[in-house]
């Protein structure tokens, strides 16, 4: 009986590891500094998260997949200046002497949809060609990235219109817009992964990709959609980081998916995929933005920040291995 | 008979959000002020010599805009700031009578009377930059210039306007005590309104006496 409840016990100490971490890092950072725990800190830092949670989502899809997805800052960058530049250029067809305008509504979807197209291709070369994700989406990071350039010339689209600002900038209910997209990605994740036969699949491939295959899973259908969906939530973070801007640069998101990787990481997400939950991300993308937002009120030199970010990553990493050998 | 209902729902859910996502116009009906060759200068000089005369007669009072801004900062905004980006900062012409009181070398501080008080003011006479006066006139339209370096430019043209037509010959004449008239434009962050210090960067200056 009292083996039970120990392993009951320490069973929900690791589910609620995460959790733990982030409110012993709030009271630490509350002692250290008063400008911490306030309510107007609180909402900066979820608006500061709330594009790495979207990213981070998508992140943990592919990663329960026992895939990784290193081209979403490259996505984001793109599909923010696809956005950008279809709200403030449009499409001219000199030839038809047509002029193609794209309303906000328009542009937004036209991102989405791009975003979408390049998570595709990623979960096409990894299905249909068997090309390490590592090398797909490494690939697809620069080729992204070298499109960014190519659209925008090297220059940012800047000044797109206030009514386009709101996603970034807005207040709905006393609580930023980008939170609000945010909170509306995580459920729909968590719906995903948790009622529908796609979430299964998602589970099962990443716990053992050849019994998925053997029990009738579509496998290459479920990681295509993954990817896609990867895509575009990497999308939608790239049209919150322009329209928070006002401006799309074409070097905007370098180093992004390293910070969703260590959220989905933190988030105690296995990185050999079938274990781990969207909430669980949520907590590590927020441990993370607590984190950047408590050492820059210490006055922590940016450089230090750097180590500290990549020690608790590693931290992570071990005790969540440790917690799968004693499993 | 379900299945193409699904699909008329389909077709017309999607055929609903292009009609709200898209508008197409003929090309050659659109005016566009910007293109591969646009010249900065050319536009710039257009609209310091034809448009933005009437702009500076309608300016409005210093001591107004603020006493407008202190009833109700909305609205007063709304009717006598303009902006082209997004952010707390906004723009306004504005025009006032002032009496110098100190000359340096970067600026002239001004006397203002505003009233039932005196204000003191600064007026920019050295360094003349950032977009006041292209944002305050609001006649130049974002949605007309696709390319940012175009709007820096006009900018910088009108900055260097101020700086070789207006500035000499004012720094030439102006001396401690003289009574100007001042026609300019003004940043005011609307979050934050501080009206201590304001600087005027000016467009049109005449010395009284």
């Amino acid at each position: 009986m009292a083996t039970t409840i120990t392993a009951t016990h320490k069973n929900q100490l690791s589910r609620f590891q995460s959790l733990i971490a982030l409110f012993v890092l709030c009271i630490a950072l509350a002692i250290m500094t008063d400008k911490f725990f306030t309510a107007e800190n609180g909402l900066n830092v979820l608006r500061q998260t709330a594009v790495n949670i979207c990213i981070a989502t998508g992140m943990t899809l592919v990663v329960l997949t026992a895939g990784i997805d290193l081209s979403v800052g490259s996505v984001l960058a793109l599909c923010g200046a696809i956005t950008a530049g279809l709200l403030k250029n449009g499409i001219a067809i000199q030839s038809m002497d047509l002029f193609i305008g794209f309303t906000i509504l328009g542009a937004v979807l036209a991102g989405i949809l791009v975003g979408a197209l390049l998570g595709w291709f990623n979960g096409f070369t990894v299905t249909k060609f068997k090309v390490p994700p590592f090398v797909a989406t490494l690939a697809m990071l620069t080729i992204a990235r070298g499109f960014t350039m190519l659209y925008t010339k090297g220059q940012p689209v800047s000044n797109l219109s206030t009514d386009f600002a709101v996603i970034g900038t807005g207040w709905w209910l006393g609580i930023p817009v980008p939170v609000w997209i945010a909170a509306l990605v995580v459920l729909l994740a968590v719906f995903i992964t948790q009622k529908t036969k796609l979430g299964r699949y998602i589970y099962a491939i990443g716990g053992n990709e050849t019994a998925a295959k053997f029990s009738g899973i579509n496998i290459t259908r479920v990681k295509i959609t993954v990817y896609a969906l990867a895509g575009a939530l990497a999308a939608i973070g790239g049209i919150i980081v322009t329209s928070r801007l006002d401006s799309a640069q074409p070097n905007a998101g370098m180093g992004y998916e390293l910070d969703a990787i260590a959220a989905v990481v933190i988030g105690g997400t296995s990185l050999s995929g079938g274990k781990g939950s969207v909430w669980g991300t949520v907590m590590g993308a927020i441990i993370i933005g607590v984190l950047n937002n408590g050492l820059v009120l210490l006055n922590v030199s940016p450089f230090w920040q750097q180590v500290v970010k990549g020690t608790v990553i590693l931290l992570a990493v071990i005790i969540d291995k440790a917690g799968d050998k004693k499993e | 008979m379900k299945r193409y209902l699904k699909y008329l729902l389909l077709i017309v859910t999607v055929g609903l959000v292009a009609y709200k996502s898209v508008y197409i116009k003929k090309l050659s009906t659109m005016v566009k002020a910007t293109g591969d060759n646009f010249d900065a200068i050319a536009f710039s000089k257009k609209l310091w010599e034809e448009k933005l005369p009437a702009k500076l007669d309608s300016a409005i009072e210093l001591t107004e805009f603020i006493r407008a801004v202190q009833t109700n900062a909305a609205d007063a905004f709304s009717k006598h700031s303009n902006a082209l980006g997004i952010g707390n900062y906004r723009y306004a012409l504005i025009k006032t009578d002032a009496v110098v009181t100190e000359l340096s070398d970067d600026d002239n501080t001004l006397q203002i009377n505003s009233g039932d008080s005196l204000m003191i003011v600064k007026l920019a006479t050295e360094f003349i930059y950032g977009n006041a006066i292209r944002d305050a006139s609001a006649l130049v339209d974002v949605k007309d210039f696709p390319n940012t370096m175009d709007l820096n430019n006009i900018s910088e043209e009108l900055n260097r306007t101020v700086r070789k037509t207006v500035l000499p010959p004012f720094k030439e004449k102006v001396k401690k005590g003289d009574r100007i008239n001042v026609t300019g434009a003004i940043e005011i962050n609307k979050e934050h309104l501080r009206w201590t210090g304001l600087e005027i960067i000016p467009i049109r200056l005449q010395i009284v006496q």
